[in-house]
């Protein structure tokens, strides 16, 4: 994330025309709860900053909001996260649940069967994702064969790999991040072949937040992955081309280009854009430019919704290949409405219903 | 496995008896995103009156919308305390009026769809309870009818009182009628002195 956002601020800085310069303050809350209040303290208080970029975990986001609502500034929160929340203070720029678990629920469901094992970290994330997915599968007359949580970083997972491999579901959709994500994804492969199944075509392990962060630290077992995300390395664009050959030249050693980067990219020059049109860096000022802003960016044509400061995005589902990257199995040939409360979205129709709002 | 909560509100109809400076636009808008149709009325409140149809109402505790509330039928529907002052003396009217749940001032946009959520998934409930406090208030208003008619069936057509109760239910599934209407039918016939129409036998 901080990677994709150095790129986008030397990009703005180096513009001929010049109307935006970025002048960043960087702290590093070292994944500690306390560290983003006393970071987003810093930022707020001391350096008086209106405009910040930054938080992974919704629970890191919720912890600063009021910091946020209390100095008048405005939070760009580039990941995708489980929705529910419309903040006045926040400009979300990764995707809505209805932008990543959505279609990978209906991909599943259609393409590899109705009886799924969920695993997960203990936390919100999973927890929200599992219970739309589970929904859905109910819906479908599927059956959810198993559903576990462990506490975040665990990684003592054999029995858990031997009980899937046993039930021998149709998919295994898994919210365990971190440490605990790498370490399964390997002993399910491992156990998989030990049982002569084909893991990646018989029983793929799907996500919402597996990334080229991830898979070069998975060795051999990289390949075979689902995941679901606005943005792959692969995508075929002039502007996602410029962006791999800027992250590559630079930040290469951290993998290839994934969607953290991407969306951290996008917000900044987003936050540029609103900051130009509105002449100011000020907190209402920005916001209200921000509304309707556009941006071509590496994933496509991103636009920050006027009503919920949500971004129109383009749902992907990708299988990942041994060299890092994902194939490009699925995309949506439209940016789709974001629907953080997943008011509009039908969870368990397979198809887009009238109500699902698309733009061309 | 339990039933799924309601968690979609699209379409809904709420009623928001407010004043501006309480924290309405927030309201207002973050309802819009939750895809209901809001419409607002200052307090005391009146509005096209009370035969339009609303799903909710959401009232500010500190003013006099309990005026509108109780002038206009609204409380079968779900109500949606906003409150300020945390006082006994203003909260007595949100308890009285058994509202469902609520929002604390100053209004933010989070908070909203918990509050939205506890009071329709909360309002279902009493409903259901409502409907069985009403079953159940019927059956037992036809007890003494029952009773009778068991009497009548022993002393008529020799039946023990376990075989009268299960001819009358079984006769009451087979016209499907509830039990106390078969048991006042069974009556009727009998002060006719027609039981014998109904040819009562001991359930096989």
């Amino acid at each position: 994330m901080y990677a994709g956002t150095l790129l986008a601020i030397d990009e703005i800085n180096a513009s001929p025309d010049g109307t935006v310069t970025i002048k960043p303050v960087a702290i590093d809350p070292a994944g500690q709860l306390a560290g983003y209040i006393d970071g987003a303290r810093a930022l707020l208080q001391e350096h008086r900053l209106s405009q910040v970029i930054g938080c992974y975990t919704s629970s890191s986001r919720k912890e600063v909001l009021p910091l946020f609502e209390k100095a008048d500034a405005l939070l760009w929160y580039p990941s995708h996260y489980e929705g529910f929340e419309t903040s006045e203070n926040i400009v979300y720029s990764g995707a809505a649940p209805n932008q990543h678990i959505v279609p990978l629920t209906r991909h599943l469901l259609k393409h590899f069967g109705t009886r799924g094992w969920m695993v997960g970290s203990n936390y919100v994330w999973a927890w929200e994702n599992n219970r739309i997915l589970r929904e859905a599968i109910s819906a479908a007359g599927g059956s959810v064969l198993g559903e576990r949580y462990f506490p975040i970083g665990e990684t003592d997972l054999a029995d858990l790999v031997r009980q899937i491999v046993a039930d021998r579901p149709d998919f295994v959709f898994t919210t365990l991040i971190g440490k605990s994500g790498i370490v399964f994804l390997n002993m399910l492969r491992a156990a998989a072949k030990a049982a002569e199944i084909d893991q990646q075509f018989e029983m793929p392990a799907a996500s919402c937040s597996l990334s080229e962060a991830e898979l070069h630290l998975l060795g051999d077992s990289a390949s075979g992955h689902l995941s679901s995300s606005v943005y792959f390395s692969t995508i075929a664009s002039p502007e996602n081309r410029r962006f791999t050959a800027l992250w590559d030249a630079r930040f290469g050693h951290l993998g290839k280009a994934s969607a953290d980067a991407e969306s951290a990219y996008v917000a900044v020059h987003l936050l540029a854009g609103a900051a130009a049109r509105a002449g100011s860096a000020g907190f209402e000022e920005v916001r209200e430019a921000a509304r309707g802003m556009r941006f071509d960016a590496p994933q496509g044509r991103v636009t920050i919704d006027s009503g919920n400061l949500h971004c129109w995005m383009h749902p992907r589902i990708g299988r990942s290949r041994s060299d890092g990257t994902f194939d490009i199995l699925m995309e949506s040939p439209v940016a789709l409405y974001p629907d953080p409360y997943l008011t509009w979205a039908n969870e368990a129709d397979d198809a887009c219903g009238p109500d699902l709002r698309l733009i061309q | 496995m339990s039933k799924a909560i309601l968690k979609n509100f699209r379409g809904l109809r709420a009623l928001v008896i407010m004043n501006p400076e309480a924290g309405r636009d927030t309201l207002e808008r973050t309802l819009g995103k939750l895809g209901l149709e809001v419409i607002v009325v200052q307090p005391p409140g009146a509005w096209g009156g009370p035969r339009e149809r609303f799903d909710l109402v959401l009232f500010d505790a500190d003013s006099d919308a309990y005026t509108a509330l109780d002038g206009a039928g609204l409380l079968g529907l779900p109500l949606i305390a906003v409150i300020g002052s945390e006082a006994p003396s203003q909260l007595a009217g949100a308890v009285r009026h058994r509202a469902a749940s609520h929002i604390l001032k100053p209004v933010r946009s989070s908070g909203i769809f918990t509050a939205l959520l506890l009071a329709m998934n909360e309002h279902a409930a009493r409903m259901r309870q409502h409907q069985e406090t009403l079953a159940l208030r019927r059956r037992l208003a036809g007890r003494r009818v029952v009773m009778k008619a068991i009497l009548e069936l022993i002393s008529h057509c020799s039946l023990t009182e376990d075989d009268a109760y299960e001819w009358l239910r079984r006769e009451a599934m087979e016209r499907r009628i509830p039990m106390e209407d078969m048991a006042r039918y069974t009556l009727e016939l009998s002060t006719k002195s027609g039981v014998k129409q109904l040819r009562v036998t001991r359930p096989g």
